[in-house]
């Protein structure tokens, strides 16, 4: 099948201090390479599609070494206002233009945690979709998707062309190999400059959430501590 | 009078607590605002369930009674809530961030034409505007963010607010919905559940968490004694559910689920950021790590240094004893 998987270039959200790194969103990892995965055995193409600032084009190289096939780069210099709304106005406008029997984007952005823009794609696209995929599997010309539910998984059947959002899940991602890495760099990425559609949510600013107390650690025999916890559970804590 | 809707989403015959404690909060920004509460529910249960809804505040009941709506599968869900929506035309919906509203939430907004502040810890009107708070950066700063747009959706991460009754007697519209299959292009062919997926995580007031640290089916045993004598259900790190020790619905962070419990037990967890963003509101922290310098250690209200091997044998006994 042939698939597109939309990519997001994200700050590095595991680093201690924010030093300005930028990674591939983690989620998107995991749709490319389940689509890599799935695409294996036939040779069909998983392409890639980011809206971003010049300076992603590093994450889409990221990507391409991992072995897809083509990339477009949808430039946006100013993306600083954009929301999911946004973006998926413009993954729309672009998906118009090319057709593909699977979209992946991933379950949500790691650094806003939002989860909105594949559904909002699937919809404006009129597309079938399936939200947090832990499992894909090409059957005839349909995709079966497990998704992990609010209790239990459940197995879904789209009919193609279909959209999915993929969780960290579903798979771990490979690292690229030298030689993906020196067929990336020759790769001709297909850029198109964009404006992005006015946001619907306004940002303004962030702060360090509410503090913990300090809390206590309890260090010594194991029978003491145990005893003092269970003690503290009882009567500092109130909850036995 | 424009009102909130609140969608209330239904699992084994009853509204959810944390849309619930989504309606609560809804009830206090609408009598600020000036405006009505209403309700949503889905489902052949939807009947039973509106005097629940009026007994936290709901006036109006909108409900959509088709069993199409009894197991979740997003088009027909959409299908209903978007006609709900057009008959009750609210200034805002507002839902518990639960898997199944986080799949129909984006392609909703589409459909209606609305802004979405998704997975908000707090939320109010101020003026024209829908102002929310809301965890980024895997819970490590939180976010001030607001919309303007005539229809607001909001969802609701669950603990952020107590449910809390304030009953009236509302009114019950059940919305006319002709769904046509054959539109579908999707179909639900199973859903998978363990024995453990019976006890709803984001529901519990005592959660036991498991992480790599427990190993083995012999530590997997210790943890479910202990919740078992404390009532808990059952979390785990995503490192110990991709051993397949525990089911991938126990997981709890960042990709998983949110819970903020009264007291939560983390085994053998390391206290990484996507996990810790995930139970970090629980209000008692207790951690076991043989590592006294983990990170779980700087947010444990009470931290035991020590072989979780050790120390639950001793723990279940003792709580054991203290119970009885
Ligand atoms: C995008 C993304 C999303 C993620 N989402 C999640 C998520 O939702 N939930 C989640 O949990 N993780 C998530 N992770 C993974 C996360 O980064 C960590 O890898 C994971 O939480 C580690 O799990 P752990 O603490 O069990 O394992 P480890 O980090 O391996 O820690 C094991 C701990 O057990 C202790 N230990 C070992 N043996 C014993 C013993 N006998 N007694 C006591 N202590 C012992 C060790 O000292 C150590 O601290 C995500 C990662 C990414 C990139
Ligand atoms: N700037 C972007 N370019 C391409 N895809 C994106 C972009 N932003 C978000 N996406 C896709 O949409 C998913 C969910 O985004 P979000 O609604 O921001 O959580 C991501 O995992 C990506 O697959």
């Amino acid at each position: 099948m042939k698939f597109c998987v939309c990519i997001k270039q994200v700050p590095d959200v595991q680093a201690a201090v924010q030093t300005g790194r930028m990674v591939l969103n983690a989620y998107d990892a995991s749709a490319v390479e389940e689509a890599l995965v799935l695409n294996a055995e036939n040779g069909d193409p998983v392409d890639l599609v980011l809206v971003g600032p010049s300076t992603a084009t590093e994450t889409i190289r990221k990507a391409l070494a991992m072995g897809a096939t083509d990339a477009t780069h949808l430039v946006a210099e100013d993306g600083g206002e954009a929301d999911s709304h946004s973006i998926a106005a413009l993954l729309a406008s672009h998906f118009e233009g090319h057709e593909y029997d699977v979209i992946l984007t991933g379950k949500q952005s790691q650094d806003s945690d939002a989860g909105l823009a594949g559904a909002m794609l699937a919809e404006r696209l009129s597309l079938p979709y399936a939200t947090n995929a832990v499992g894909l599997a090409v059957e005839g010309n349909k995709l079966v998707v497990t998704r992990q539910g609010d209790s239990g998984q459940e197995i879904i059947a789209l009919e193609t062309p279909c959209l999915v959002t993929c969780s960290n899940d579903m798979n771990n991602p490979r690292i690229p190999a030298l030689k993906g890495i020196m067929a990336a760099k020759r790769k001709q990425i297909a850029t198109e400059h964009v404006a992005a559609p006015s946001a619907r949510t306004a940002h303004s600013g962030t702060v360090d959430p509410p503090g913990r107390e300090p809390g206590i650690k309890l260090e010594g025999e194991p029978e003491d501590i145990v005893a003092d916890l269970v003690r503290r559970l009882d009567t500092e804590a109130g909850v036995l | 009078m424009s009102s909130i809707l609140v969608f209330c989403s239904v699992q084994d015959g009853r509204i959810k607590r944390s849309s619930l404690e989504a309606m609560s909060r809804a009830r206090e920004v609408a009598s600020e605002a000036g405006l009505s509460l209403s309700a949503a529910i889905l489902g052949s249960e939807s009947g039973n369930l509106s005097s629940e809804a009026m007994s936290y505040g709901a006036e109006q009941v909108f409900t959509v009674s088709n069993p199409v709506l009894d197991s979740h599968l997003n088009a027909p869900a959409l299908s209903a809530l978007e006609s709900i929506i057009r008959e009750a035309s609210p200034r805002m919906m507002v839902a518990a961030s639960t898997e199944s509203v986080k799949d129909i939430l984006g392609a909703l907004a589409i459909r209606c034409d609305a802004a979405v502040l998704p997975d908000v810890a707090t939320f109010e009107m101020s003026g024209n505007q829908v102002a929310c708070q809301r965890p980024v950066m895997a819970a490590k700063k939180l976010a001030s963010t607001s919309s303007a747009h005539p229809l607001v959706f909001v969802s609701v991460r669950s603990g952020s607010y107590e449910a809390s009754r304030s009953p009236v007697s509302g009114t019950v519209t059940d919305v006319p919905f002709s769904f046509d299959d054959a539109t579908l292009r999707q179909a639900l062919r199973e859903v998978v559940t363990t024995a453990s997926d019976t006890v709803d995580l984001s529901e519990a007031r005592v959660v036991v968490s498991a992480g790599r640290g427990v190993r083995d089916e012999s530590g997997r045993a210790l943890v479910q004694e202990l919740a078992d004598i404390t009532g808990a259900a059952i979390g785990a790190s995503r490192a110990v559910v991709e051993t397949g020790l525990f089911p991938a619905t126990a997981q709890i962070g960042q990709t998983g689920k949110v819970v903020s419990p009264d007291l939560y037990f983390a085994v053998g967890i390391s206290g990484a950021v996507q996990h810790t963003a995930g139970m970090a509101n629980s209000r008692i922290i207790v951690a076991i790590n043989k590592d006294a310098d983990a990170p779980i250690f700087d947010i444990a209200t009470y931290g035991l240094v020590g072989d979780c091997f050790t120390i639950l044998p001793l723990l279940n006994a003792a709580l054991k004893e203290a119970k009885d």
